[in-house]
């Protein structure tokens, strides 16, 4: 459904036809003043085409001069950022160095924790099993107590005895 | 529409050229630049009245076009499609131009010294010169009623009375429905004819 300011748009412009023109003449109140408008629009028409309908651009080669330095500058440019873009560090290449730097640290990671189970299991297998002062014995008296599981031997291991006490004699 | 004497491969069909263009043929839009640089130069002349201004404005929406035509399809013609460009560029410009300004675009100082017929620049018919006074203020008067239009409503009426423009090709180029178009031009005319009816009443 077309609006006033279509139809009065189109009727001006001779693009009203058949019984859309009737009915619009028909709805029109004053058919008088709008025949006028019609007329006023047509002069409006030539006297703009008239003043603002161009000829000629009077320096046409240097504008063509202008836009082909401007787009060469662009393309350059564009060379330029194309040449920085496919150097070394180009997406894929850092998403393969990326990867290959995870890689490494995942081998070094295992290879420590690895280590680390070694470490677990010392050598030391010798563990303390009592250690005391022993005022009878003396007043800076040690007795500790050691057991190497590995080779299934307990020692004793006094400090600060003049002598040993008989309940410490091996059995 | 009207074509531009100035066209130096006529016989090249224009999807021809746009197609050469889309490969990086700059020639061939050297050719299309042939073609169009008078109408869009004289397009954007009568949105914005400088001269200077108008000339980079044709150059930005030439350039534009450059960068993008990889992206014409072809559903139009080559010139609907530029014009878009050049009234996206160009109708922007004026409204960053209203905003940063007061409003008020046209100086008559300004217009008297831009239009002069020594000008090198400006497409303009030949008037003798006995004419070019009187053209100057028939000039002046029609780019301050101009000025006066919204850049939406000065694009429709310079696309429908100077370029002989249809609604749709209008619609396209503004990227707006031809019901939109065909509203815009009526309150542009109504305004205009109002402004102007001293001046083409005396024609």
């Amino acid at each position: 459904m077309k609006t006033f300011e279509e139809k009065w748009t189109a009727w001006l412009d001779g693009e009203l036809s058949g019984s859309e023109l009737a009915a619009f003449e028909a709805s029109l109140p004053d058919r008088v003043a709008a025949e006028a408008e019609k007329q006023a629009a047509q002069k409006l028409r030539l006297l703009l085409k008239r003043e603002l309908s161009i000829s000629k651009l009077a320096n046409e080669e240097f504008f063509s001069h202008q836009l082909r330095e401007r787009i060469g500058h662009e393309g350059n440019s564009n060379t330029g950022r194309e040449s920085r873009s496919s150097g070394w560090w180009t997406v894929p290449r850092l998403l393969w160095s990326g990867a290959f730097a995870m890689a490494v640290f995942l081998v070094c990671t295992v290879w420590v924790m690895q280590d680390n189970d070694f470490a677990d299991q010392s050598p030391l297998t010798t563990k303390v099993l009592n250690a005391k002062l022993d005022p009878t014995a003396g007043t800076d008296a040690t007795v500790t107590v050691f057991e190497d599981t590995e080779d299934n031997v307990t020692v004793l291991w006094t400090e600060g005895l003049k002598s040993l006490p008989s309940e410490y004699a091996a059995k | 529409m009207n074509t531009e004497a100035t066209a130096a491969q006529p016989d090249v069909p224009e999807l021809d050229l746009v197609k050469r263009c889309q490969k990086g043929d700059s020639e061939a839009f050297d050719e299309l630049v042939t073609r169009y640089r008078t109408r869009v130069f004289g397009m954007i002349y009568n949105m914005v009245h400088n001269e200077q201004d108008a000339w980079d404005l044709a150059q930005d929406s030439f350039l534009k076009a450059w960068k993008s035509i990889g992206r014409f399809r072809g559903q139009s013609s080559f010139y609907t499609w530029m014009y878009r460009i050049v009234m996206n560029v160009t109708i922007d410009w004026v409204r960053k131009k209203q905003i940063k300004g007061s409003g008020a675009e046209f100086d008559d100082t300004i217009q008297l010294r831009e239009i002069d017929p020594a000008s090198k620049t400006v497409p303009k018919p030949d008037f003798a010169p006995s004419e070019k006074m009187e053209h100057q203020e028939v000039r002046a008067q029609i780019d301050k009623a101009i000025s006066q239009l919204s850049p939406e409503h000065r694009a429709v009426i310079l696309m429908k009375e100077i370029e002989d423009m249809q609604y749709n090709e209008i619609a396209e180029a503004l990227g707006c429905s031809i019901g939109t178009v065909m509203s815009r031009l009526f309150y542009a005319r109504k305004k205009l004819q109002n402004l102007l009816k001293d001046v083409y009443e005396n024609i």
